[in-house]
């Protein structure tokens, strides 16, 4: 299982979209892709949601949104959560 | 792009629907700075009057209406997260009807006896404005918890109104079928809504949620995205009353400058303060039209209280014509190369181009260096100058051409390219 890490929490958009598309597609199903951002990137769940993703999203008690996107259904994206 | 509540970029509509409108106003642009050269160097010999009408309006109409209103149809699902169903269609029709109309216009004040031109004019032009707001506002109006954007986008929307009722006015009145008593009062409240209500205000509300997405920024102070759109607003409709019933205005125009001023200079400290400062035109962009805003609000400020030269208040405006064609020129370098790469990258193709493939930073730069030094000549000599009216038409013609060349990677990419499912 491979982790594909972004931390856009100083990136400036539409950065952080343009490389998690990019690493959305370079996923296989086994992979996971591991997000810190300050906000929750709505766009990038909707279109995750219509491509077919699983997703999770958790806001630490720092204020980072923790995002969790895997191919595979059957994957329990809470014990990937690393916070 | 973006919003943080609730959009969707599926629903983002197809990039025709915006770059018709943004080539439509690039060629606008061109051909402004062509007539001002033929007038510069009496090839054309109009009046300094219908020159001054053309002008205003092919600017404010041809030019910043179709950059605005394009950058609507593609950011409200964005910005606001409300969708336009059949957008190609409908941007369509306002499209056509608002070209055709400021066509109409710009004839009807070239020939200025001409009745029908003015009737034709104001029923195109009415027709686009008010057909667009509906398709706007009627979407807008549903929305539960508006963000400080989505707001401030309806308030803007909701300026047009007066805007296009009282221009509407203005030009049955120049064609003859109707009369004003006072001319000067109307035409007053006609730009005050359309300059300080729709362009300034809409420029204000995109910028609360682009300033700090686009460029890691600070967010505005919350007094700032609360109730600085809202007060303008009834600002400006107590401007109005004011003079329908010849009050003087004076402290009125002076606290809504202040407001603007306020803004400005905070807007200028949040892009200060951004956490990965790089060399990017669009905050060039951004802070060169702040720094023009602050001009031309000074002497609205100053001017609200003392008698000013007419020079000086030729300065003001320049100052507010650079200030929103520089905001709507970093909008449109950050928009065209994101839309580009993302429907092709949504579409399936591995291969699309990146943003900067799309258009080269370096090219916005050149554009930021032609639009700096027009603005400043164009302060300079307060008057079109054949050497100004010659630096509109290469900024234009830059941005046409960066325009056309975003279309052709985009069709390049769709016929050559292997598309995948994902």
């Amino acid at each position: 299982m491979k982790k594909f890490f972004l931390d856009a929490r100083e990136m400036a958009h539409p950065e952080p979209f343009q490389i998690s598309l990019k690493y959305l597609k370079e996923m296989s199903n086994e992979d996971y892709f591991y997000m810190l951002n300050t906000k929750e990137p709505i766009p990038l769940l909707e279109l995750a949601h219509d491509k077919g993703f699983k997703f999770l999203t958790h806001q630490d008690s720092n204020k980072n949104w923790h995002i969790v996107i895997s191919k595979n259904s059957q994957q329990n994206l809470e014990e990937l959560l690393d916070v | 792009m973006f919003n943080q509540g609730g959009l969707s970029l599926d629903q983002a509509p197809p990039l025709s629907v915006v770059m018709r409108f943004f080539i439509t106003a690039s060629i606008f642009g061109i051909l402004l700075g062509l007539f001002l050269f033929s007038q510069s160097l009496h090839i054309t010999t109009l009046s300094s009057y219908s020159t001054q009408l053309i002008t205003v309006h092919t600017l404010s109409l041809g030019v910043m209406a179709s950059f605005m209103l394009g950058a609507l149809f593609q950011m409200l699902p964005v910005l606001a997260g409300v969708v336009i169903k059949t957008p190609t269609t409908k941007a369509m029709m306002v499209h056509g009807l608002l070209t055709v109309g400021v066509l109409v216009q710009l004839f009807a004040f070239g020939v200025t006896s001409n009745s029908l031109l003015y009737f034709l004019a104001s029923a195109y032009l009415g027709l686009a404005l008010f057909y667009a707001l509906y398709l706007m506002l009627k979407e807008l109006i549903k929305i539960k918890t508006h963000s400080s954007s989505s707001k401030g986008i309806s308030l803007a929307l909701t300026m047009l109104i007066p805007t296009v009722i009282f221009g509407t006015y203005l030009l049955l009145t120049e064609g003859g079928f109707i009369h004003i008593i006072d001319f000067s009062q109307i035409k007053e409240i006609h730009y005050s809504f359309a300059l300080l209500g729709w362009i300034s205000l809409l420029i204000v509300s995109v910028s609360f949620q682009v300033i700090e997405m686009f460029y890691v920024t600070p967010s505005y102070p919350t007094n700032i995205t609360k109730y600085l759109t809202l007060t303008i607003v009834l600002l400006l409709i107590l401007k109005m009353t004011f003079i329908l019933l010849e009050y003087p205005t004076t402290i009125l125009t002076a606290t809504i400058a202040l407001l603007f001023l306020a803004y400005a200079t905070v807007t200028i400290e949040r892009l200060t303060q951004r956490k990965r400062p790089t060399a990017d035109a669009t905050v060039w962009f951004w802070l060169f039209g702040m720094a023009l805003f602050i001009l031309s609000m000074t002497v609205t400020l100053i001017g609200s209280f003392f008698t000013i030269s007419s020079t000086l208040q030729h300065l003001s405006y320049i100052a507010f014509i650079g200030f929103a064609l520089s905001i709507v020129f970093a909008m449109i370098y950050k928009i065209v190369p994101f839309l580009t790469w993302f429907h092709l990258s949504n579409q399936g193709y591995m291969e699309a181009p990146m943003m900067h493939d799309v258009i080269h930073p370096k090219k916005a730069k050149i554009h930021f260096y032609i639009h700096f030094v027009t603005i400043v000549i164009w302060l300079l000599t307060t008057d079109i100058t054949w050497l100004g009216s010659l630096l509109i038409t290469i900024s234009f013609g830059w941005l046409f051409y960066n325009l056309i060349f975003a279309i052709k990677k985009y069709t390049y990419t769709q016929k050559h390219c292997e598309k995948i499912e994902w």
